[in-house]
């Protein structure tokens, strides 16, 4: 069996894909706060355009230091605005993981997500209950801090990540 | 009417009747539903604003050698704007005159020829047919065949401070009269650069809405929308300031003061068509004498006082008909179909500006801008609400008639207005409704 398959030491596929899973869950059912708590104190949540470039001189779709992923989240939870009333519902599909050790002794864990999002409200009306995919491959930095998984660094690399975009005002 | 020989289509008269759909009387203004939904209006957009007048394809900064090209649109005609041998720019439609294929399948490049993936025409740089395969021998062309001078090109071409303009009406007058004020509102914009000189090079937002690409238009000069639109955004100022990156281009922290800092300053509705909006700095001391200070000296010492409170001020334009430029950004509206628009947010740097000023321009964009930024998703949000509420047509008008009584006549011949008001709007209108009439 390839290494990949199995995890690599110190992180077994299998505590990776619940890791995610647990992600995917906290996202889908709104629980940001706690989503927020899954980051290390210096995690970075990453919707690029072109990773390849360098984040200060590009922009990016998403660029969420700490206090940034903290701000949306404030303003999901606790701001109403046009983009997000009514809200969105969103699914998360999480698969293909695989496991990869990195030299700075975190955890690279890459996975392909599938994400439906449709929002609420009067669904006859333009923009409203039209279930459109997301689709990614998501590359997660994980490191243990006092035991725990956490997450120093959340790219997701849409697939039409240079094109046109809709409403992206959710967390994928 | 056909355009200089080859160019556009023969068409019809729509039926579609500009004067039924923009009511102006001294104390109305007023704007048909029609002229957001109908298909016919649609149409005769296309043909008679988009194919009449100047149209924003591009920056030079995109194509800055010879050889580079970037795809763009003038209405629904997809073309190439291209750089040619001399360093000239040529635009020309992304159309095989021999059976229709593309010849142009990246957005952006460098080539020395389009090629037709079908046949194999040819064709150089300035869209010239350089060569015919297999034109000779059996099944080829005769000595009577008349080959084409090569891809349609747009007969006008222009650009000012970078921005690149071009028409498919040969008569077209100069860029500069198109511009009129809008060329002081770019050169305040662009002279923030010590060099006097905007670059391109951050990669673009995109975003596609379900709404008619003329609330774009109207929109980027609102002044009216923000604080109810992007109530949101400013509760997120009230709580977070500059600590997320806006880098001091939102100015208020509540909604009271954010009502007082956007009365301020002043509207243009150009007979152009643009809508302009621009504020100058209150006092440029602390500028001076702030973290920037040698920046901002340097702009005092070459530009002057007075002109630097407006430099160093903000401002936003809608440059009819498809042109915007806010913030540190320029931005295009492309209409696809009467409810479907997209939407490039082109973030730009300052030349030779300290590397911190064009970060924190772009780390604020990247916040307030693109599909998932804390504004721009709101606005075109909006756009679709719009859209759809339009679907009541039972109602027929919508009211612009803002400050229509506080407006006057300027020396230019535009209107000048109050910074909420919707002279803008009306300005916009007014040449859309003058281009329809012309037929």
């Amino acid at each position: 069996m390839a290494p990949e398959e199995v995890g690599v030491a110190g992180l077994a596929r299998e505590e990776a894909e619940s890791f995610l899973y647990r992600e995917a869950r906290l996202i889908d059912d709104l629980e940001l706060e706690e989503w927020l708590r899954l980051f290390t104190e210096d995690g970075v949540y990453w919707i690029p355009i072109d990773d390849r470039k360098p984040v200060e001189w590009n922009t990016s779709l998403v660029y969420d230091p700490p206090l940034r992923r903290e701000e949306r989240v404030y303003h999901l939870l606790h701001v109403p605005f046009p983009a997000q009333a009514p809200r969105s519902r969103t699914l998360h599909l999480v698969g293909n993981v695989e496991v990869t050790a990195g030299d700075d002794g975190a955890f690279r864990v890459r996975s392909h997500q599938v994400v439906y999002e449709v929002r609420l409200g009067d669904f006859r009306q333009v923009g409203l209950g039209e279930v459109r995919p997301i689709v990614a491959r998501v590359e997660h930095v994980l490191r243990r801090v006092d035991g725990q998984l956490r997450i120093a660094l959340k790219k997701v690399l849409l697939i039409d990540r240079e094109m046109s975009q809709s409403n992206l005002t959710f967390i994928i | 009417m056909a355009v200089s020989g080859s160019t556009l289509p023969v068409r019809s008269r729509s039926g579609v009747d500009p004067e039924a759909l923009v009511l102006e009387g001294p104390h109305t203004y007023r704007v048909h539903t029609r002229a957001y939904t109908d298909p016919a209006v649609f149409e005769a957009e296309m043909q008679r604003v988009f194919a009449r007048t100047w149209v924003y394809v591009g920056h030079e900064s995109e194509i800055p050698r010879p050889g580079d090209y970037k795809t763009a649109h003038v209405g629904l005609q997809p073309v190439i704007v291209s750089r040619g041998d001399g360093g000239e720019i040529h635009v020309l439609v992304n159309r095989c005159v021999h059976r229709g294929s593309v010849v142009c399948r990246s957005p952006r490049g460098t080539a020395n020829y389009f090629r037709c993936p079908y046949h194999g025409w040819v064709y150089g740089k300035d869209g010239s047919l350089a060569g015919i395969a297999m034109r000779e021998g059996d099944g080829g062309y005769s000595e009577h065949f008349e080959a084409p001078a090569g891809l349609l090109r747009l007969p006008r071409v222009a650009s000012y401070r970078g921005l690149i303009f071009a028409s498919f009406n040969p008569e077209v007058p100069s860029i500069e009269r198109h511009l009129g004020k809008a060329a002081r509102l770019i050169d305040n914009k662009v002279d923030r650069s010590p060099a006097g000189e905007i670059v391109l090079r951050s990669d673009p937002y995109v975003v596609t809405y379900k709404g008619n690409w003329k609330f774009q238009a109207e929109n980027i000069v609102d002044g009216y929308h923000f604080t109810f639109v992007h109530e949101g955004f400013v509760k997120l100022q009230e709580r977070y300031g500059d600590a997320t990156g806006d880098f001091g281009v939102h100015r208020g922290r509540s909604m009271a003061e954010v009502r007082r800092i956007r009365a301020r300053g002043v509207s243009w509705g150009c007979a152009q068509g643009h809508g302009l909006s621009a504020k100058p700095v209150d006092r440029i001391e602390p500028l001076l004498e702030g973290h920037f200070g040698d920046y901002y000296r340097g702009l005092l010492e070459r530009h002057g006082p007075e002109r630097v409170a407006w430099i160093a001020g903000s401002g936003a334009m809608s440059i009819f008909p498809n042109l915007g430029i806010i913030h540190q950004q320029i931005r295009v509206w492309r209409p696809l179909a009467p409810d479907l628009t997209e939407v490039t947010v082109y973030p730009y740097e300052l030349k030779d500006a300290p590397d911190e000023i064009n970060q924190g321009w772009l780390r604020s964009q990247e916040r307030f801008y693109g599909p998932a930024g804390h504004g721009m998703p709101d606005d075109v949000e909006i756009f679709a609400l719009n859209q759809q509420g339009l679907e009541a047509s039972s109602v027929d008008w919508l009211i612009l008639e803002r400050g229509l009584d506080r407006e006057r006549v300027d020396e230019d011949g535009d209107h000048e207005g109050l910074p909420s008001g919707e002279t803008p709007q009306r300005a916009f209108w007014r040449r859309w409704k003058r281009l329809l009439a012309e037929g």
